[in-house]
């Protein structure tokens, strides 16, 4: 019996004493039974002997117990008895007895029992209807009741397991050890040692919705956004009758499914609240079947189309016939921050989302997305994470807080009473205190004491919870609590002395490393030293800070670039001195400075335009036989080159017409397009949100004459009219140069072949070169002659070749394409196609027109 | 069309304008046969890269000044891509390995023995050997140096390395003594003046000379810098007349600002306000060390004499810690901070000794 599970043991032990009021060691009992009415009453003739009978005695002394009434407690002891009482584990035919028998037990009872027959101590006798006597083995004795016994009535109402499955797991239990514990019992009746094989934790956790602590609006709000589901879930014959219900008008009025209008619940907190508890609990008895996603499940997006949907569009587990009720636990570790749309939390707002569509109810559509009819639970700690921004918008939320330390404390006695702790309030309140309410690190801490001492005094706990001071270390917190003292509540939870208080290195050095993130709280301090108002008439103080922040920067440097992790550990030292230096009681409290990020944010973008300026002067250098080229160093561009060539590009000319401005006018813009189409800077014409057309310059350097927002005050603004006029005029520049990059790649061409045929055939060049010539395709090397003119004509080719398809038969042949070489020279057409004009005329015309 | 910068550089040894004695010896280097490693340096603007294009002429006619412009990719030990735009000629070849940032050695390896190992094909080139020209080079990094120190005897026969830098100091003593080392001394007034008005009869313009005194007061023996800001003004207002003002980079300007600043109030507002300065100058990517010593130079132009020499040391000391460093904005609020102590103080005992 040594192992059986508390909570059964508690329950048998609560009816064990109950029979102890009335009677000494059990061994007695026997031979008073025997000559018992009830005995022979109850033994059935077909009862036999078996293991079974101890658990039956057990489980009819919890049921007599619960009765409280005294002869029942009197009856207990002989295990038959009970059986009969309950009727849950022997024959069920000896039911019709039971009820009437309890109080001529007490009378027989009452008597004092003749000692007739030799009886075993560990037997008890009976006899049937018939006369028949049997021997029953009689319940062995039980432990550790006269220990726990006092504490019975106190504990009359904690049953927090149904009382069949209570029965259930000790009947098993008991009839499987029972043969073992006998033996155990016999030689050590005294025995208290207990090994416990189960956490507190889970030996406590709330199994129903009234075992609930603290949060109870947390709890109900919980409840009633899974009833709101019931609609959905169940249909409405379940739940119809409580429609007329307040809950009703946050059901969407568009969903056909009547579902709430969050999808989705998030529920958020400190740690060891109860949060997945909680979810737990409320969705079995609101009757879902609960499917859980953790952390140490695969979250990223595949899983929610692998495991997720198709779990919620069958609507119920593998297995079970309860519908399923999803909770995602520690959803802020789900991949999500990204705009990417393949994310966790991506994917789950769009399974939620999904419209309902009719069709889908009558199932021919079956490659549409469903829309989801089971309501999901998510669980997380940071409310404010990053990658849950996009759920926060869609989902209820459901803030869990710190529950009164009162509530805690008062289930920590009672887990203490159950357990057979000694424990004074004032130590679990220092606990609660210390543990800033998280009940689960209470009930931890609680079992690893009642490992050691059976006493629960307030310096156990301060020794026992030496490291869970630090429990929080966001970056806020740190801080927070760099920047200011520990609150006077704080210090008392802590129970720290006056000399232990002014002791800050360790505190705070913890802190910063326990935060794990440095260069933030680097940051965060710089960022706000400044702001903390205190009179400092020479900057001494902002000096020594100052120092600090350099050594903090040159160890992170000398640790990152030469990979000297060594230096970690001296790390948090460095911004500990921020702490002598600006802590300051009732100080607002720190919110986090986004000044360093938008600066750095800012510094990228610029750098991207650097880079495309740079590129730019790269192609221009390209062209230019590498002119540019020197502009491009980092400290040049940055320094002389781009002021001045925003200068450059901005000269002040007036908005008209390019074609009645003044003539110096005109160099100047000539100059300025020539300099910006080389550059490949150009204006785009862009619509603003108030509907107004601009023109951008891209790349966008006129940034680096723009500080603070505003642009240098000697560089004219140029105007709209200006803007399009130059636009203008580079776009057409621009076109024209790149008519000329063709045509300086054919004549590139035509130039190579001109050069390298004469190098090839030095005397065949000049007969090649009179158009004229007569063909003679006879032999061979003039027919190779033939092929080499053709890319002379390359630039004209294609009229070429349309002429000469129109004349002649489409075949290749050297002679036809000397004629076509003939008649091409006598007739020569060029076309110039000019790109953006459209003042075409219409007009059918004859091919002998061009001719 | 190419900026004034580009369109009237000197082609040639004989058409630099200033530094005779430089050009007459870098002529007779050229024509020696032995061309030695050289090392240009100097100041920013004061045409070092001018010079050594005009040697390279010197030493190769005209061929050098057909370039080709390419992009290079190469592969870091940690399979990471890095791209080096790469000038280069029948000749010669050009490169800037600090846009390889932290990966320069892996360059200045693989470029510089693929060019050392190969031979010169040209049978018409004037020289047995290529020319390689690293830009930047007080910015190579300590193992570039390093690759480059061997490299450097080893493949004399085959290739010629043309370094060019500000200062020498960053460079280290093997690849110094290696070098022949070339100071490009910025130019006097006069001689930019010279070079002024040139540009103005080549851009067939007349230039008012106060106006180009004003420019080369500005620019500050930066002569690339002096012609940007001549054709800025020119296309600001293409006539010349009348007063002029040189503007300032922005940056400059802004530097200034933040001097006045810090001198004439010393506060935690104020120190707040000179950070979201700083930052909005380090946004622009104007380079922390230029900011700290623009901003200690406007102070000390406004402070009294006795704290001159105190706002510079501290810029200097600071200066060297933002380099050590990497978070560039501690430092230069550290320096104001301090700089703004010393003031108080300044202030405060000038106030006790006057009672």
């Amino acid at each position: 019996m040594s192992r059986v599970l508390p909570s059964h043991r508690v329950s048998v032990h609560r009816v064990a004493s109950g029979g102890m009021s009335l009677f000494a060691p059990t061994g007695l009992l026997g031979p008073s039974s025997t000559l018992d009415k009830e005995d022979t009453v109850l033994a059935p003739p077909s009862f036999t002997l078996n293991g079974l009978l101890g658990p039956v005695a057990s489980t009819s002394a919890l049921a007599a117990s619960s009765s409280e009434s005294g002869p029942s407690k009197v009856f207990t002891p002989t295990g038959l008895l009970s059986s009969d009482v309950n009727g849950t584990k022997s024959a069920p035919i000896e039911l019709p007895y039971d009820d009437d028998e309890p109080p001529t037990v007490a009378q027989a009872l009452g008597i004092p029992p003749p000692v007739s027959e030799y009886v075993s101590p560990f037997t008890v006798r009976a006899t049937t209807f018939d006369g028949k006597t049997i021997h029953l083995r009689k319940k062995p004795p039980r432990r550790n009741r006269l220990l726990l016994g006092s504490f019975t009535e106190r504990m009359g109402n904690l049953l927090d397991v149904p009382i069949h499955r209570l029965l259930e797991g000790l009947s098993t239990d008991t009839a499987a050890k029972l043969q073992a514990s006998d033996i155990q019992a016999a030689t050590h009746p005294e025995s208290e040692a207990i090994t416990e094989d189960t956490l507190w934790v889970d030996r406590y956790r709330p199994r129903q919705f009234a075992d609930l602590m603290g949060n109870e609006r947390v709890a109900r709000e919980t409840m009633a956004w899974v009833k709101q589901w019931d609609w959905c879930v169940f249909g409405k014959t379940k739940a119809g009758k409580k429609r007329p219900r307040e809950g009703d008008e946050a059901f969407d009025a568009m969903d056909e499914y009547r579902r709430p209008r969050e999808k989705l619940l998030l529920l958020s907190g400190p740690p060891g609240l109860g949060k997945t508890t909680l979810a737990h609990v409320v969705a079995r008895q609101a009757g879902y079947e609960v499917m859980e996603i953790n952390a140490s499940d695969a979250r990223s997006g595949s899983v929610i189309d692998d495991r997720i949907r198709p779990a919620l569009e069958s609507g119920r587990a593998v297995g079970s016939t309860k519908p399923v009720l999803l909770v995602i636990d520690e959803i802020d570790g789900a991949t999500g921050a990204g705009e990417s749309s393949n994310t966790f939390i991506h994917k789950l707002i769009q399974l939620t989302s999904d419209k309902p569509r009719k069709k889908n109810r009558k199932g021919h559509d079956n490659n549409a997305k469903r829309p989801i009819l089971r309501p999901i639970i998510c669980i997380c700690n940071d409310q404010n994470a990053a990658s849950l921004a996009k759920l926060r918008a869609v989902a209820l939320q459901v803030r869990f807080v710190r529950p009164a330390d009162v509530h805690t404390v008062k289930r920590l006695r009672e887990v203490c009473e159950i357990e057979g702790l000694k424990a004074d309030g004032r130590a679990l309140t220092t606990l609660v205190g210390i543990a800033r309410g998280d009940l689960r690190g209470c009930l931890n801490t609680l079992q690893f004491i009642k490992s050691r001492n059976h006493e629960v005094t307030e310096a156990v706990i301060r020794n026992a919870t030496v490291g869970m001071k630090e429990a929080d270390t966001s970056l806020l917190s740190v801080v927070n609590s760099i920047f200011s003292p520990l609150t006077r509540k704080r210090v008392k939870e802590l129970g720290l002395t006056e000399a232990d208080e002014s002791k800050f290195v360790g505190r705070i050095s913890r802190e910063i490393d326990g935060c794990g993130r440095e260069n933030s709280v680097a940051v965060a301090c710089f960022a706000h030293y400044a702001t903390v108002h205190q009179h400092d008439a020479n900057f001494s103080r902002y000096e020594k800070a100052n120092e600090w922040l350099v050594t903090f920067d040159l160890l992170s440097a000398a640790m990152y670039s030469d990979g000297d992790f060594a230096l970690s550990q001296y790390i948090a030292y460095t911004l500990v001195p921020f702490y002598p230096l600006f802590n300051q009681r009732g100080g607002q409290r720190i919110e986090r400075s986004q000044a360093d990020w938008e600066a750095a944010v800012q510094t990228r973008a610029n750098e991207e335009i650097y880079k495309s300026l740079s590129r730019c002067l790269q192609t221009a250098s390209t062209r230019h036989g590498g002119d540019y080229r020197h502009l491009v160093g980092t400290p040049v561009m940055q320094l002389e080159f781009a002021p001045c060539l925003n200068r450059i590009i901005s000269p002040p000319l007036r908005p008209v017409n390019s074609q009645v401005i003044k003539p110096e006018e005109r160099a100047v813009l000539a100059r300025l397009v020539d300099i910006m189409a080389t550059l490949e800077l150009q204006f785009y014409q862009e619509r603003a949100e108030d509907g107004q057309l601009t023109y951008r310059l891209d790349p966008p350097i006129d940034v680096f004459v723009t500080y603070d927002g505003k642009r240098a005050a000697d560089i004219a603004v140029s105007r709209y009219a200006v803007r399009h006029l130059v636009a203008g005029e580079i776009e057409a520049q621009m076109i024209s140069r790149k008519v000329d990059i063709i045509e300086k790649g054919k004549r590139g061409k035509h130039d190579f072949f001109d050069k390298s045929s004469p190098a090839k055939k030095p005397g065949d060049g000049g007969s090649l070169s009179s158009p004229t010539r007569a063909p003679d395709g006879a032999d061979t090397p003039n027919k190779r002659a033939r092929v080499e003119p053709k890319p002379v004509d390359i630039a004209d080719k294609p009229p070429t070749d349309f002429f000469g398809r129109l004349i002649t038969a489409p075949s290749l042949s050297t002679t036809k394409a000397a004629e076509r070489k003939n008649v091409e020279k006598k007739y020569r057409v060029t076309y110039k196609f000019k790109e953006g004009n459209s003042a075409a005329v219409r007009k059918p015309i004859k091919m002998k027109a061009f001719m | 069309m190419s900026l004034w910068v580009d369109k009237f550089r000197p082609r040639a040894l004989d058409d630099l304008h200033y530094h005779h004695n430089l050009s007459a010896r870098l002529k007779s280097l050229a024509a020696s046969g032995d061309f030695p490693h050289m090392l240009f340096y100097g100041p920013s603007g004061a045409g070092k890269k001018t010079r050594i294009t005009c040697t390279l002429k010197q030493l190769f006619g005209p061929g050098v000044e057909k370039l080709k412009i390419d992009q290079r990719v190469f592969l870091s030990p940690s399979k990471r891509k890095i791209e080096v735009n790469i000038v280069q000629s029948n000749f010669h070849l050009e490169i800037t390995p600090s846009e390889a940032g932290n990966y320069d050695r892996v360059v200045i390896q693989e470029l510089l023995k693929e060019i050392a190992q190969t031979q010169q094909v040209d049978l018409n080139a004037k020289q047995r050997f290529k020319v390689v020209i690293i830009n930047e080079a007080d910015s190579l990094s300590r193992d570039a140096q390093a690759a480059l120190r061997r490299t450097m005897e080893k493949y004399m026969s085959n290739m010629r390395i043309i370094l060019c830098a500000n200062s020498t100091s960053r460079l280290i003593a093997p690849i110094k003594s290696r070098c022949l080392l070339m100071r490009v001394p910025a130019p006097s007034d006069e001689e930019m003046q010279t070079v002024l008005t040139h540009v103005a009869r080549r851009a067939y313009f007349d230039l008012p000379p106060e106006a180009a005194q004003e420019i080369i007061k500005d620019a500050n023996g930066n002569l690339r810098k002096a012609i940007l800001v001549l054709e800025a003004l020119k296309m600001q207002s293409p006539d010349l007349t009348g007063p002029l003002t040189i503007a300032k980079p922005d940056w400059e300007t802004y530097c200034q600002k933040v001097a006045t600043l810090i001198v004439t109030e010393q506060t935690p507002a104020r120190v707040m306000e000179i950070r979201t300065k700083f930052y909005e100058l380090l946004s622009h990517c104007i380079p922390p060390t230029v900011i700290l010593k623009t901003v200690a130079e406007a102070v000390v132009s406004q402070v009294d004499e006795t704290l001159k020499a105190d706002v510079m040391h501290w810029a200097a000391f600071y200066e060297v810690r933002m380099r050590i460093g990497s978070k560039k904005i501690y430092h230069l609020e550290a320096w104001v901070v301090k700089v703004m102590s010393l003031y108080k103080q300044s202030f405060y005992s000038l106030d006790m000794s006057d009672f």
